[in-house]
């Protein structure tokens, strides 16, 4: 019937016409998904994945956007402490604020907005530094304290656990010193210690 | 005071950059262990892969609804696991719709790279679009199956509104190409109005607009589909020339005007005769002179563009990095922005940030001149489209319009005769 209707068409009839346009559209269509293919293949498994945002801690500035910026209602970002290169002071500049007072435990006294460094004593006189993660918001004041008095062993990280895994991780385009970038599996912490 | 604060800061940076041991290592005497702490690495690959099967395997459900079935029951439940799995489980991230940025970026920068899983989310839909229509938009995509859901009523948008506004997904397409391959943003992901609905949380602007589409949504079928979504726009070129399309029905139509009634995207046309009465040639001539003034449109979009791009150029961080540091050298006594502390900290010069800008600004003024002819060719060619008319005798899908989603289906009078005979025979 198909076949009857297209024969009795004139030669150059609109409908001969627009199905020609057709083919070539599909031929078109086809051929683009096949370069777009071909042409991005060779670039693909040359390299290991790239799957994770992280943060390079030598290049973090501790802008304190990781903790406004993230777009969990708590950012993944959060500080992580490398024991190893603690000095275990007890005069510690990620713990205590700048020109306090009276060295003891009262809020005004402490860097952490929220409680999440815990310390306990070891013997005289080192004391250790813990993080609560679940009270850790990423904001980078104790970091910034510990970078510039101390080892800088308290440093941000994002807790591929929280992350989303965003497409363009929103830290990222606000970060000023452009310190978090894609990396592949193995390297998805960049550890101090 | 502030001063004092600045070179603080600039301290603290430099003691970043370079390794500080400034209190030794304690030797301590109580048998002290140093705490293990482990940081969990989510299995990242295994989701990936069950994301990819889920996507041909949805596809194809979708697929099998339409073309063995003729019946949208499959195809709702589809969306409801999109919505649930690619939506609210997953939470958006890898979409089809952002991929297009990370495809562009690929393509223009070698030094990019491009996750499997990314290029697949982008090409399969493409695909499929290209074999079957707008399989994917059905309800495979977590927005198009949201909106599909909460859809009751379709009030019809004026047509000329209409034509207008499909010019937007071109538009947004282009500056999200533009933005991607000049390295400054993905406003894709930026501003996606549904991710913050997903997530439950996030920007409160964007999940304000993201609820207003859906209640727009509930009276007219998917504004996001139509109106924004530029991977739409993308799929409707490869939909409009697919291998196999969407029939109605098997059997003739009747004229019944009922699928046109049904069909939430306004992508069954109506019997049209055309009135206008002109000779062919007459008609082939006004074309004709339609496709001379397009080469016009395209030289003039390519020059505005290119008069912007100084302006557009600013979505670059680098760009307003040097802004700032060139007003901070104008005026170096005000306060230091966080930019700024970063850029003296890292030690970085005013020289190496005026290469840098220089090589985006001309980077920019390169890419704009080319998405300012795309848009002008969008927007001529969607001009031209309007003078076509061409006389229909029966209710036709536009299959660049149409999302497969399968409304019409249920509607036609002819489809369930066919239910109907069949039954018998079955039992």
């Amino acid at each position: 019937m198909a076949m009857e209707e297209k024969h009795n068409q004139p030669k150059n009839s609109p409908i001969r016409r627009r199905e020609f346009f057709k083919l070539c559209g599909s031929v078109v269509a086809g051929g683009s998904i096949l370069a777009v293919a071909g042409g991005l293949a060779p670039k693909l498994g040359s390299k290991e994945e790239d799957l994770f945002w992280q943060i390079d801690p030598t290049v973090c500035t501790q802008c304190g956007r990781c903790e406004t910026h993230c777009v969990l209602p708590v950012s993944a970002v959060k500080c992580i402490h490398a024991h190893r290169v603690c000095g275990y002071c007890d005069l510690c500049g990620g713990y205590y604020r700048t020109n306090v007072k009276e060295l003891n435990t009262a809020a005004e006294n402490l860097m952490c907005p929220t409680g999440a460094i815990q310390r306990k004593f070891v013997e005289d006189p080192y004391f250790e530094y813990m993080i609560d993660e679940e009270l850790c918001n990423g904001c980078g004041k104790c970091v910034k304290g510990c970078s510039s008095f101390g080892n800088g062993s308290l440093y941000l990280q994002i807790k591929q656990d929280l992350c989303l895994n965003c497409n363009e991780c929103k830290i990222s385009t606000v970060c000023p010193s452009g310190a978090i970038t894609r990396v592949p599996y193995a390297t998805a912490y960049k550890l101090k210690e | 005071m502030r001063k004092l604060k600045t070179i603080a800061t600039l301290v603290g940076g430099w003691g970043i950059a370079q390794a500080q041991n400034r209190f030794p290592k304690p030797d301590f005497e109580s048998g002290y262990q140093y705490p293990d702490l482990q940081y969990a690495v989510p299995n990242e690959t295994l989701w990936v892969i069950l994301d990819l099967l889920l996507l041909v395997a949805l596809m194809g459900i979708v697929t099998w609804a339409l073309y063995k079935k003729h019946t949208r029951g499959p195809i709702f439940w589809v969306s409801l696991i999109s919505v649930g799995y690619f939506g609210f489980f997953r939470e958006g991230c890898v979409c089809s719709i952002g991929s297009i940025q990370n495809i562009a970026l690929a393509l223009v920068d070698d030094s990019y790279h491009l996750p499997l899983t990314v290029l697949l989310f982008f090409l399969l839909p493409i695909l499929f679009a290209f074999l079957f229509g707008r399989v994917f938009c059905a309800g495979v995509c977590p927005f198009g199956a949201l909106q599909e859901l909460v859809n009751v009523k379709n009030y019809r948008i004026s047509e000329a509104i209409s034509a207008a506004l499909k010019v937007i997904p071109w538009l947004y397409l282009i500056f999200a190409v533009l933005y991607a391959v000049t390295r400054s943003q993905f406003i894709i992901c930026q501003f996606d109005p549904f991710i913050g609905i997903f997530r439950l949380g996030g920007d409160m602007g964007l999940i304000l607009f993201g609820a207003l589409l859906l209640v727009m949504s509930i009276f007219t079928g998917r504004p996001f589909c139509r109106f924004l979504c530029p991977y739409g726009a993308l799929l409707s070129l490869f939909s409009s020339v697919s291998i196999w399309k969407i029939k109605l029905t098997r059997k003739s139509c009747i004229n019944c005007e009922l699928c046109h009634n049904s069909c939430p995207v306004d992508a069954i046309r109506p019997p049209y005769a055309n009135k206008l009465k002109e000779s062919r040639s007459t008609g082939v001539r006004r074309l004709l002179a339609y496709f001379v003034v397009l080469p016009v449109m395209i030289i003039a979009g390519a020059l505005l563009m290119r008069m912007a791009s100084p302006n557009l150029s600013r979505a670059h961080k680098d760009v307003r990095l040097y802004d700032q540091v060139i007003q901070h050298e104008a005026q170096p006594e005000e306060e230091l922005s966080l930019e700024l502390e970063a850029f003296y900290g890292q030690g970085r010069s005013v020289e190496e940030i005026t290469a840098l800008y220089e090589a985006k600004v001309t980077e920019y003024r390169f890419w704009c001149t080319i998405a300012g002819a795309l848009m002008g060719l969008v927007i001529g060619l969607a001009l031209i489209r309007l003078s076509v008319k061409r006389s229909r005798k029966q209710y036709e899908i536009n299959h660049a319009n149409c999302v497969a989603c399968g409304q019409c289906f249920n509607y036609c009078p002819q489809n369930k005769q066919m239910n109907e005979s069949h039954k018998p025979s079955e039992s």
